[in-house]
């Protein structure tokens, strides 16, 4: 593979780096009111670059031994990288209202397009060092990305305890996977490895295997934020600018699960009951915990944190029943709840700036309080945010009804019924907290009956994920389709 | 699995002295040195010079703009350093299929290009002006 051949293959990785130098660059030159036209810029990276991969093809596009067998192409790493690309269009699409004016917008989007392009890397990596540096790029980013409103002492500390946790996580990952390199006798790529573990199964049952693989599984439990590695997410998400914890709820996080379906698919070889064992215990508490406190949050984005925690415990029962129908409802959920995620923490920013706009001095824009009656000041806002929700509960015709539908039924399939009515009950628990968010804003009078206008920016964002919520409720089938390509990817 | 524990005797060894040397020598200076507990010992300068104003007061250290600069310079010299010596290797270019003389130079200059903006993104913002 020459070097032409082998920047086509990475043509949208490479627009997004050549985006992010650009947008750098040319935010030297510019004074900080000009500087709204580099989210127009970022957005048109984003946009291209999402469109290469479709053009690309997405079904049965396969190639391997890229760079040394570190990255390869398949449906499953095309259809995180489209996820992914979507998420970051989404919010810098509403990034550009949110901030106009601010002084280090190029840095702002110079991050995310970096931050995407780590996430992109780490879909791609077949090889554990590769994966590892992915995950660093894509990290650093958004810690800083995390911090960015620096007068701010909520963003800092969720900056500051996202950057501890990130770190700590990553530690562990690594110390975790340098034991699988050095028991493998210095294998790196995960398909090498996996025969490895497949001819010599008793490496991974001995002592050192079992901490290598706990050290694994605590590194991803953080970055996907299961309980009970989960404390770092509520405050992170809560305290960081809302546009960016869309970012980090819908992509940094999701990152961690498709590392995750191929790293941890060595380990199921060699020791499947243990680990499944492991996996059920931890979604059962996550899926739980997270609801259970979800329903006591006066704080929109704080209880939206919980809902994030509470759907990666649903999407982690992958890891136990590890069956291709389920990775394919495993992948469906990552992209709806992108969608789902994506759009609801946008749409609290766009009320969060419209409150701000009408009294510079309103504390705490996410209360629940603030969405009383927003059904008469924003009808748009409020019925988007009610189909978020609602997909996010898990209602028909939503993204949110067709992944859990096949998620939770290959669990039934695979005999977990346990695990499945847990599974149900908490859906139907965590309706009672998306309802009454809808009741406030429909039910309860408005604190004011003055109209509340969305911004143009903000609507589109929203408009984008509305648009994928309802594509994959109504139509699901292609969808479904895609997703199950990429679960044929791992050849479970 | 005990070769290997017989592998690391010498670090323990090494460990244990490590703990152990330290302790002894803080022991011994503290026995044998003489110590004299007047006024003076306790000002801030023995030399005798008084201090003036306070201690805490806030300066701009833009550390990171150290550390972007070391950054620069360092890893892209770490990472010339060993490209110079692999990238006309007849051994390595054979045994590597797709490795090419050619690309490796286009990908090191490419390298370079970006490390280059770095630094022209350091100078707008003004950090190679020592006073501001």
């Amino acid at each position: 593979m020459n070097y032409i051949e082998l920047a086509s293959e990475f043509a949208p990785e490479l627009i997004l780096t050549i985006g992010a130098l650009a947008i750098m660059m040319i935010g030297l030159f510019l004074a900080n009111s000009q500087k709204k036209v580099l989210g127009y810029l970022a957005t048109i990276f984003l946009a291209v670059a999402s469109l290469v991969i479709v053009y690309r093809g997405i079904y049965d596009i396969q190639m391997e031994g890229i760079l040394a067998d570190s990255l390869t192409i398949d449906p499953m790493s095309q259809f995180f990288k489209l996820t992914f690309l979507v998420v970051s269009l989404i919010v810098v699409i509403a990034s550009i209202k949110e901030y106009d004016g601010h002084s280090n917008q190029d840095e702002y989007y110079t991050l995310i397009l970096l931050g995407t392009i780590g996430m992109m890397v780490v879909a791609s990596a077949i090889d554990i060092v590769t994966m590892f540096i992915g995950f660093e790029l894509a990290s650093l980013s958004t810690y800083a990305l995390a911090g960015f409103n620096k007068k701010d002492p909520n963003s800092l500390e969720a900056a500051v305890k996202y950057f501890i946790i990130g770190a700590l996580s990553s530690a562990l990952l690594l110390f975790g996977l340098s034991y699988i390199y050095g028991m493998s006798g210095g294998l790196t790529n995960i398909s090498e490895l996996a025969v490895f573990f497949n001819n010599n199964p008793a490496v991974l049952q001995s002592p050192m295997g079992i901490i290598a693989l706990m050290l694994i599984v605590a590194g991803f439990g953080f970055k996907m934020a299961l309980v009970p590695f989960h404390m770092w997410a509520p405050d992170t998400y809560q305290g960081a600018p809302t546009v960016i914890s869309a970012l980090l709820a819908a992509g940094s996080k999701k990152m961690a699960f498709v590392a995750a379906f191929r790293i941890l698919l060595i380990a199921m070889i060699a020791i499947k009951i243990d680990i499944a064992m492991v996996f059920m215990i931890l979604a059962i508490i996550t899926m739980t915990l997270g609801n259970v406190v979800a329903l006591s949050q006066r704080s929109l984005k704080r209880m939206l944190a919980y809902s994030s925690v509470a759907q990666a415990g649903y999407i982690s029962m992958v890891f136990v029943v590890m069956s291709p129908e389920a990775l394919t409802g495993g992948i469906l959920y990552v992209m709806s709840h992108a969608f789902m995620k994506t759009g609801a923490f946008i749409a609290v920013a766009a009320l969060g700036y419209m409150l701000l706009k009408e009294n510079s001095n309103a504390k705490d824009v996410d209360h629940l309080d603030n969405f009383a009656g927003l059904g008469k000041r924003s009808p748009f806002l409020a019925f988007s945010i009610m189909i978020f929700l609602f997909a996010l509960a898990g209602i028909p015709f939503t993204a949110g009804f067709v992944s859990k539908f096949i998620l939770f039924l290959s669990v039934l399939e695979g005999g977990f019924y346990l695990l499945v009515i847990f599974a149900i009950l908490n859906s139907a628990l965590s309706l009672y907290y998306y309802a009454r968010v809808v009741k406030y804003m429909y039910v309860l009078p408005p604190s004011s009956d003055e109209k509340l206008k969305v911004p143009g920016t903000y609507a589109v964002a929203i408009l984008l994920a509305i648009i994928g919520v309802l594509a994959i409720g109504i139509v699901p089938e292609p969808f479904i389709n895609w997703a199950a390509s990429a679960a044929n990817v791992l050849g479970l | 699995m005990e070769e290997i524990i017989d592998n690391f005797i010498p670090v323990a060894i090494f460990i244990l002295f490590g703990l152990v040397i330290p302790l002894a020598i803080m022991f011994i200076v503290k026995q044998i040195s003489p110590r004299s507990k007047t006024l003076a010992k306790f000002t801030t300068y023995e030399s005798g010079s008084v201090p003036t104003g306070s201690a805490n007061m806030m300066f701009n250290v833009e550390y990171y703009a150290y550390a972007i600069l070391f950054v620069l310079f360092d890893v892209e010299l770490l990472f010339l350093y060993p490209w110079v010596t692999v990238y006309v290797n007849e051994a390595v270019i054979t045994s590597t299929p797709g490795f090419t003389t050619g690309f490796s130079i286009l990908a090191m200059v490419l390298f370079m290009i970006v490390v280059l903006l770095g630094l022209i993104y350091e100078w707008k913002k003004g950090v190679l002006e020592w006073v501001r």
